[in-house]
């Protein structure tokens, strides 16, 4: 599989939780600059299904394909385990991820923040990712806080520290978890411009929100997930105009009046 | 009041205090050094792993010092095989015994210390880690260490202190260190209260000096975690008042 050039490719992926099984066989093709928003209420287990694409969840079973490659999966004990740790180290730099709740490092600066993985995974010479750092830092909007600690910071300038964090990578994908559920309704504008931007550039993304009107003007692909299933899938105007399951009809109805 | 009997003694008191601070400064040095890898395995999820540190901390913080130091100076040589082997040209000597006594007990406490500090590391911030593709040896290195060491360090002063006074003990067996010198001159001149006040003395400046250190320390280390307007940063000072 790994058909073409999909930046990432799922294959019936399921995921459980002791006895609760989460996801129930979901697939998706990601293609190269494709924005993916995942919508779904709560517990229909959105989250969980992007922490399996960079393994912060092990997937039950499925398949992953980054850029064609598979990552590589053994059964331990009856447990699927990744069967080779630095396989998943060398994908996981090149996905980044952007947290619900930030999880900025608290005790180095936002530019130590910036150039900690660069710098200690990809193996930028420090003046190199420092130049980096500033660029991304400019580009979110932060570079006059640099040298603040991030307990200092509003969340919505966390969430943009924790943004330049991941595109200092220069990633291929982003993954964003919920970026803007954590934050006051007014940082959340500062927040979703700047993604729109990423969006924009032409970066291959998918994101986990419960922003409709991002979803809708930003996305090239919506997915809505229901009870660990994909229940709806489309282009945007599609499935927000004409939605073919009525659980969506009832998602959208409840966010939008 | 005597204190002619202090003043023609103040160079042995200070031989005591440079004995004193060798002790201290070499067993917080190899104290810390061992404690690093006791709390890393301590902290492990792995009780197989766990077991042995955990016992190692639980022995050595469950008896007193003096009775650990007793045992290692005292009672180790009641073993003709620890006597003929070349080992003996470190026990036979109190001030190795003194050392090897508060290196094991500063360890585990240390440990104890750290150990608490790495599990409370901030699972996102691993998690952070992870997702940037760092490998385990580099999250522990990088973000798990550097961040337990920075919430270790108020309790870790207060260990330091504990063992400056803990060394006190080294009098005990022989050493003449500042404790050790006070007894001497006490039994020379018959001045209790002068010759041990003079000692507590000493202690007091050094322990002064420890607290300061580490109120610098903690100032550097751990400027992430005051309230923003006490930090001088190049932003905020440009606009600041003061």
């Amino acid at each position: 599989m790994g058909e073409n050039n999909a930046a990432i490719v799922v294959e019936d992926l399921h995921k459980s939780f002791g006895a609760i099984e989460v996801l129930k066989g979901i697939s998706l093709t990601a293609n190269e600059h494709d924005v993916i928003s995942i919508l779904g209420s709560s517990g229909s287990g959105k989250s969980t299904f992007l922490r399996c694409i960079n393994l912060l969840e092990i997937p039950t079973s499925g398949r992953v394909y980054v850029h064609g490659e598979l990552i590589k999966m053994v059964a331990k004990r009856g447990e699927m385990q990744p069967a080779d740790q630095p396989q998943v180290d060398r994908i996981r730099s090149k996905l980044s991820m952007v947290f619900q709740q930030f999880n900025l490092w608290a005790h180095m600066t936002v530019l130590q923040n910036v150039i900690e993985a660069p710098i200690h995974v990809l193996k930028v010479p420090k003046r190199e990712a420092i130049e980096r750092a500033e660029a991304v830092l400019q580009r979110v909007g932060l570079l006059d806080h640099k040298d603040y600690y991030p307990a200092h910071l509003s969340g919505g300038q966390q969430q943009r520290a924790a943004i330049a964090r991941a595109l200092a990578m220069e990633p291929e994908l982003m993954l964003f978890d919920e970026p803007t559920s954590a934050l006051d309704p007014e940082l959340v504008n500062e927040v979703l411009r700047v993604i729109r931007g990423l969006a924009e550039e032409g970066r291959t993304m998918l994101v986990v929100t419960h922003e409709m009107g991002f979803a809708r003007e930003v996305s090239d692909k919506v997915l809505f997930l229901h009870q660990g299933l994909v229940e709806e899938q489309g282009p945007p105007d599609q499935v927000f105009n004409n939605p073919t399951s009525e659980r969506f009809r009832q998602f959208l109805a409840g966010d939008l009046k | 009041m005597d204190f002619d009997a202090i003043i023609s003694n103040l160079p042995l008191y200070l031989k005591g205090l440079w004995v004193t601070l060798q002790l201290v400064i070499m067993a917080l040095a190899a104290g810390f050094v061992l404690a690093v890898p006791v709390a890393l395995a301590a902290a492990s999820r792995n009780l197989l792993v766990a077991i042995i540190p955990k016992a190692f901390i639980y022995f050595f913080r469950g008896t007193p010092l003096l009775v650990q130091m007793f045992m290692i100076y005292h009672g180790f040589a009641q073993f003709d095989a620890l006597r003929e082997s070349f080992l003996w040209l470190v026990f036979r000597e109190a001030y190795w015994c003194a050392l090897i006594a508060f290196s094991l007990n500063t360890a585990a406490y240390t440990a104890e210390i750290l150990r608490g500090a790495i599990e409370q590391t901030s699972f996102g911030e691993v998690e952070a880690a992870k997702a940037c593709g760092m490998s385990k040896p580099t999250i522990y290195r990088r973000i798990v260490l550097p961040s337990s060491f920075r919430r270790a360090l108020p309790a870790y002063g207060n260990e330091v202190i504990f063992m400056l006074h803990g060394s006190a003990l080294a009098g005990v067996i022989t050493i003449v260190d500042l404790f050790g010198a006070a007894k001497i001159v006490n039994s020379r001149h018959f001045v209790p209260f002068e010759s041990f006040i003079t000692a507590g003395v000493f202690y007091l400046c050094v322990t002064f000096f420890l607290v300061w250190l580490f109120k610098r320390l903690e100032h550097h280390w751990n400027a992430y975690l005051r309230p923003r307007e006490t930090i001088a940063v190049p932003t905020i000072a440009a606009t600041a008042a003061d």
